[in-house]
């Protein structure tokens, strides 16, 4: 459990001095401040335009930061060799990926938390101090960085660096068209087509499922209940990832 | 008794559906406490293979590999043991001491012996003037003596050193040496690779000659040179390996 702990605070503290996520955290930050410069809007439609601004940079700077840092946790690791001085160490190799997770997490949560802080920090200043609304749309993207985190992280168990990133970049882009996805297989009649439509469906995390922000920026209501619902359900989905990656880096050979 | 050994190990690498590189081929040692143990052989020969094996990086096609009794994966095994990779790679973005602490914490040492101890091995390896560097900026001997350090942490019973000198200058090279001889004084077990002959020669006490993944030869040196009629260890080396390479060349011809 320490031993998690100390590899968890060592990939933190890689984050730190590398600075390459500093760079997609300054674009975020560039972003959400630019969102206020429409001015010629009235104050409403403002408003809306920096919450809706804001959250989607949130959530894309934060999947980036989220797949790069998890890319560097594993995969780098191996790819530099610097594994060798660990896995030698008394450690076990469920230490190590549970560790890595422990650290991806805190570097997307401490990002993720700078990023929102200055998001409300704008929405104080603009006198529309963030509401419920705000907090359910900011809980679920934050459960979708930590996931797509976690992916990634999988992946590094048994991809190569460059494998890796288009695969979780398709897996974002794809994990978030899924809504449309389930359109189209509704309506296609070939069984075995909807078959695996279907399959590919459940198998693709479900991204989109947690983007609640365009029903919250035109003022819908999203209960408690299916943000209750969304989170278990990227929980469950990053156990199983986390399983994934526990059994594939225990035979890896490095 | 041996206090590290090979039965029969071997690994092949699988590279396609028909390529299959031999990493090592049915290798036996036995290692004794308190020798310093060469393993000697060209490039390629499978010397890192055989470390990585030991220490459960790579698994065994077959045959098995023990240290202290203990299979690679086990943690307690683990405690008592400091490996130097070839041409180690670091945290390079943490200084000595820090990765030092690291390390450190990962054998569950507490703090104020981990900082005793920091403290020797910088002064040990003659670092404790970088001591602010971070390790991007260090020269490769530089490197290679922070990983001496590093592998000496936990103050093991057996060290496993991967090619520990090939980046070192010839005064780098004599202080290991030294080293090696003063930790075997404290009755440590030392299991090193190498392709330095003269290196071999100066400090171990017995040593096995690898080739295309095979144990060619293995015992002390003034024994092996009698039994091969060889004048010293480069004359043994190249008896032993153009022997083999020969045996090689007829069996192979021998399929064709
Ligand atoms: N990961 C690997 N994949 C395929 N072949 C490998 C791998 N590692 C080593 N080999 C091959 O195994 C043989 C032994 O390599 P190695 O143990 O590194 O030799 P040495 O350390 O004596 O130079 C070489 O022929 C090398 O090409
Ligand atoms: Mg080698």
């Amino acid at each position: 459990m320490k031993k998690m702990w100390l590899i968890g605070v060592n990939t933190f503290r890689e984050s730190i001095r590398k600075k390459t996520l500093y760079i997609i955290l300054i674009f975020a930050l560039i972003v959400i401040g630019a969102s206020k410069l429409f001015s010629f809007l009235t104050a409403e439609e403002e408003l809306k335009m920096i919450k809706d601004v804001s959250f989607s940079a949130i959530e894309f700077f934060g999947a980036l930061i989220a797949i790069f840092a998890s890319l560097a946790a594993i995969s780098t690791e191996i790819e530099r060799r610097t594994i060798y001085t660990l896995l030698t160490k008394p450690i076990r190799r469920s230490d190590f990926v549970i560790g890595k997770f422990f650290g991806v997490s805190m570097i997307i949560f401490v990002n993720f938390i700078l990023a929102t802080a200055f998001f409300i920090g704008l929405l104080i200043f603009k006198k529309s101090p963030p509401n419920m609304d705000v907090f359910k749309t900011l809980l679920l993207i934050f459960f979708e960085l930590i996931l797509i985190g976690g992916i990634t992280l999988a992946l590094g168990t048994f991809t190569s660096d460059a494998f890796n990133i288009i695969c979780s970049f398709f897996l974002y882009i794809v994990g978030h068209l899924t809504s449309y996805g389930k359109q189209l297989i509704e309506r296609t009649e070939n069984i075995i087509v909807k078959g695996l439509a279907d399959m590919l469906y459940t198998l693709v995390p479900n991204y989109e499922n947690f983007n609640i922000r365009d029903k919250i920026v035109v003022g819908l209501n999203v209960s408690w209940g299916y943000v209750g619902y969304t989170i278990a359900y990227g929980i469950l989905y990053m156990c199983v990832a986390l399983f994934i990656a526990l059994y594939f880096f225990e035979k890896r050979e490095i | 008794m041996a206090i590290i050994e090979t039965k029969q190990l071997t690994k092949h690498y699988i590279l396609g559906k028909k390529k299959v590189v031999v990493g090592l081929e049915n290798v036996d040692l036995e290692i004794n406490q308190g020798e310093i143990f060469g393993i000697l052989g060209p490039n390629g020969s499978g010397k890192t293979t055989c470390l990585k094996l030991l220490l459960g990086i790579l698994f065994p096609t077959s045959g098995e590999a023990n240290i202290m009794g203990k299979p690679p994966y086990d943690i307690e095994m683990k405690q008592h043991v400091g490996f130097l990779p070839e041409n180690p790679y670091y945290y390079d973005y943490l200084n000595g001491p820090e990765l030092l602490r690291f390390y450190a914490s990962l054998y569950s040492m507490d703090s104020d012996k981990a900082d005793k101890r920091i403290e020797e091995l910088l002064e040990l390896v003659e670092l404790k003037d970088a001591k602010r560097l971070a390790l991007r900026h260090y020269s490769k001997g530089m490197l290679e003596r922070i990983g001496l350090a590093a592998s000496l942490i936990n103050d093991p019973e057996i060290l496993i050193l991967d090619e520990p000198t090939t980046g070192l200058d010839p005064i780098g090279c004599r202080d290991t040496r030294n080293l090696l001889l003063r930790l075997k004084e404290q009755g440590k077990t030392i299991l090193l690779s190498s392709h330095f002959l003269s290196e071999v020669e100066r400090v171990c006490d017995r040593i096995a000659i690898f080739h295309r993944g095979h144990l060619l030869a293995t015992g002390t040196l003034d024994g092996l040179n009698k039994q091969y009629q060889a004048e010293n260890l480069e004359d043994l080396f190249v008896k032993t390996i153009c022997a083999f390479d020969t045996e090689f060349a007829a069996k192979t011809g021998e399929r064709k």
